[in-house]
């Protein structure tokens, strides 16, 4: 079943002007479950596509469907309240709250969500442990190394149970190990758990793991893999 | 969440935050120590006038303020009188006779007005007897007749000193013209110039001996037990007797009135100039925290932070900068203010201007407490509109170009 359909999508910027095409006529669909990264030259057009399927962005036409809702018709408030609910983000940099814990980045979705106290602590301690991160609740980021906190960020995606997870270049900042270690936690919630994860990357070890490679050029599709 | 986020971001940067925060802190503490000696001043004054002076309420004869003129008696003032006492919020009243006369000694003569009093019942309504130093006599005692009490600057006037005589003139309430011979038992100052040349205590009882008959009584001072009772009393009065003007503090002496709303105007004026200036530094900080967060407000926005409590989140941050700094400048001006009231604030070099005015050299401040509670309603409403500007910034960002600043 698909948990995301894009249908025709367009991006343009500066459209009076000298138009630039990011995306021209994109079609896509996800099924749950799937580990998919999204590459391409710089400009290709990747971190629009991602920005569009997180409803950071309002595209110039096409329709993406999530969960059978066009967020495309969603209006401002409506549209924050559906990514807060059904979609993860985990940044190129990390992008922690400084002056919160761990355990308080990662809670702190769940606060924004309503969850109560009670099941927040538990969910928070399961993640931080699913991410290698259970001694580390009451430390804050700037304590933390580049992979630790990207792990914390992860954690923080999985928290509001979301549809899927939007990766943005999550292992742009780190270096060799930590991007591995990284990568190791996001293939094992995606095998455990069935969670999808959707990177946009130029790094070739997270293509190598990616069990589908979407190739994208001048803003449009100009590959799509599944591997076996 | 918002609450403890936004308290946590104050304390980011803390040499940032502790600057904005003494700045709220000393500016209000000076602010509010300079409106309290300004109120200290101005209420030692009205204490003083109306402890020496004037009393919380006067009553005469409807006719007698016009010109002064002792023929207008209040009519059976022993009776008034009696009825008054008998009000519970009063406290004290006393009698006098007031003639308009002049004062002679063998250098000078000086218009005067002539207080003709009770002692003891007087001393019941009015500090003078205080205000006189021991090396300068006392009021009234021993039973030696026609003894006068004036002031230093009358003194000073007809180059006298104590146990001088001065002859006095005056007219009786019969309209003829009558004089003695007085010697001077006390010498009284106090902070009012004008209070002082013109007024001389004398026995009523010597008074009527002299002219032969009861001169009467021209005004009847009525001390209060609660300043704050006086518009109630006053009005209780004026039903009671109809016929007899009946005037509180403020219509006897309107300078003292109006110097009293003017100040108690002044000195919001003055912290409402400082709390403005204040704003400006705490929005332009609080402007500075904002364009430093873009991408971390960005990203907030980004996974799912609603713009609503975006933009709570910068206001709280504005007021706990503006309250903590609020509070603490406050608690400063409290101990402050409790010093020098304890002690006052000796500014005796310049006591011939001050006494010019009616002043006391030496200020104790003093500021009430319902002008700390609006203080603070002053201080939240400077942080609420300081924070708006920063927040709608906030507001403005569009996450995904937000998320590319670094």
């Amino acid at each position: 079943m698909n948990i995301i359909e894009i249908k025709d999508l367009t991006k343009v910027y500066d459209a009076k002007t000298i138009p630039v095409y990011a995306l021209n006529g994109v079609d896509l669909a996800f099924r749950e479950g799937e580990f998919t990264s999204i590459v391409g030259p710089s400009g290709s057009g990747k971190t629009t596509l991602l920005n569009l399927m997180g409803g950071l962005d309002t595209p110039g036409s096409g329709e993406i469907v999530i969960d059978h809702t066009d967020i495309t018709r969603l209006k401002s408030r409506k549209l924050i309240e559906f990514r807060l609910r059904n979609i993860g983000f985990v940044f190129q940099s990390f992008n922690l709250i400084p002056v919160l814990t761990t355990k308080e980045n990662v809670e702190f979705i769940m606060q924004l969500q309503g969850v109560d106290k009670a099941k927040r602590d538990h969910r928070t301690l399961e993640l931080l442990a699913s991410v290698g991160l259970g001694d580390k609740i009451n430390v804050r980021p700037n304590k933390l190394s580049g992979g630790q906190q990207q792990r914390v960020a992860v954690a923080r995606a999985l928290a509001s149970k979301p549809k899927f997870i939007l990766a943005d270049e999550p292992t742009a900042n780190l270096d060799s190990k930590s991007a591995e270690n990284l990568l190791e936690i996001m293939e094992k919630l995606n095998r455990e758990e069935n969670i999808t994860f959707i990177f946009s990357t130029h790094d070739p070890r997270v293509v190598a793991k990616a069990r589908r490679v979407i190739t994208l050029e001048d803003g449009k599709i100009s590959g799509d893999i599944t591997k076996n | 969440m918002i609450f403890k986020i936004a308290f946590k971001n104050v304390w980011r940067n803390k040499v940032r935050s502790l600057i904005v925060i003494a700045a709220v802190t000393l500016g209000l503490a000076g602010g509010i120590f300079t409106a309290s000696i300004i109120t200290g001043m101005v209420e030692q004054k009205i204490r003083t006038g109306i402890n020496n002076e004037v009393s919380h309420i006067q009553l005469h004869h409807p006719a007698f303020l016009r010109n002064y003129e002792s023929r207008y008696v209040i009519p059976d003032a022993a009776a008034v009188a009696a009825r008054i006492s008998k009000m519970a919020s009063v406290k004290a009243l006393c009698s006098r006779t007031r003639i308009t006369g002049m004062a002679a000694s063998p250098n000078a003569a000086a218009g005067i007005q002539i207080v003709g009093v009770d002692p003891e019942q007087e001393k019941q309504v009015s500090t003078l007897h205080l205000a006189i130093p021991d090396s300068c006599g006392s009021y009234f005692t021993g039973t030696r007749k026609n003894q006068v009490v004036i002031s230093h600057k009358l003194a000073d006037k007809l180059k006298i000193r104590l146990k001088s005589k001065i002859v006095i003139r005056f007219q009786n309430t019969d309209g003829n013209l009558t004089e003695a011979a007085f010697s001077v038992s006390g010498i009284f100052q106090t902070a009012n110039t004008a209070f002082d040349e013109t007024n001389v205590f004398v026995r009523k009882h010597d008074l009527d001996q002299i002219t032969g008959s009861d001169n009467g009584i021209q005004e009847i001072a009525v001390m209060l037990l609660d300043i704050d009772n006086i518009p109630v009393a006053e009005a209780a009065l004026k039903s009671m007797l109809p016929g007899l003007d009946v005037e509180n503090w403020m219509e006897i002496r309107p300078d003292m009135g109006m110097i009293s709303s003017a100040i108690a105007i002044e000195v919001y004026v003055i912290l409402g100039i400082i709390l403005f200036a204040l704003a400006f530094g705490i929005i332009n900080t609080m402007l500075m925290i904002v364009f430093e967060r873009t991408h971390e407000l960005g990203m907030l926005m980004a996974v799912g932070m609603s713009k609503s409590r975006v933009f709570r989140m910068i206001m709280m941050e504005t007021i706990f900068l503006t309250t903590i700094g609020g509070v603490i400048g406050m608690s400063l001006s409290v101990a402050l203010v409790a010093w020098f009231q304890r002690y006052g604030i000796d500014m005796s070099s310049v006591s011939k201007g001050l006494g010019a005015f009616g002043f006391d050299p030496k200020i104790y401040p003093f500021i009430s407490t319902k002008f700390y509670i609006n203080l603070t309603v002053m201080i939240l409403c400077t942080g609420i509109l300081s924070a708006v500007g920063p927040a709608r910034k906030a507001l403005k960002m569009n996450p995904v170009e937000a998320i590319r600043v670094e």
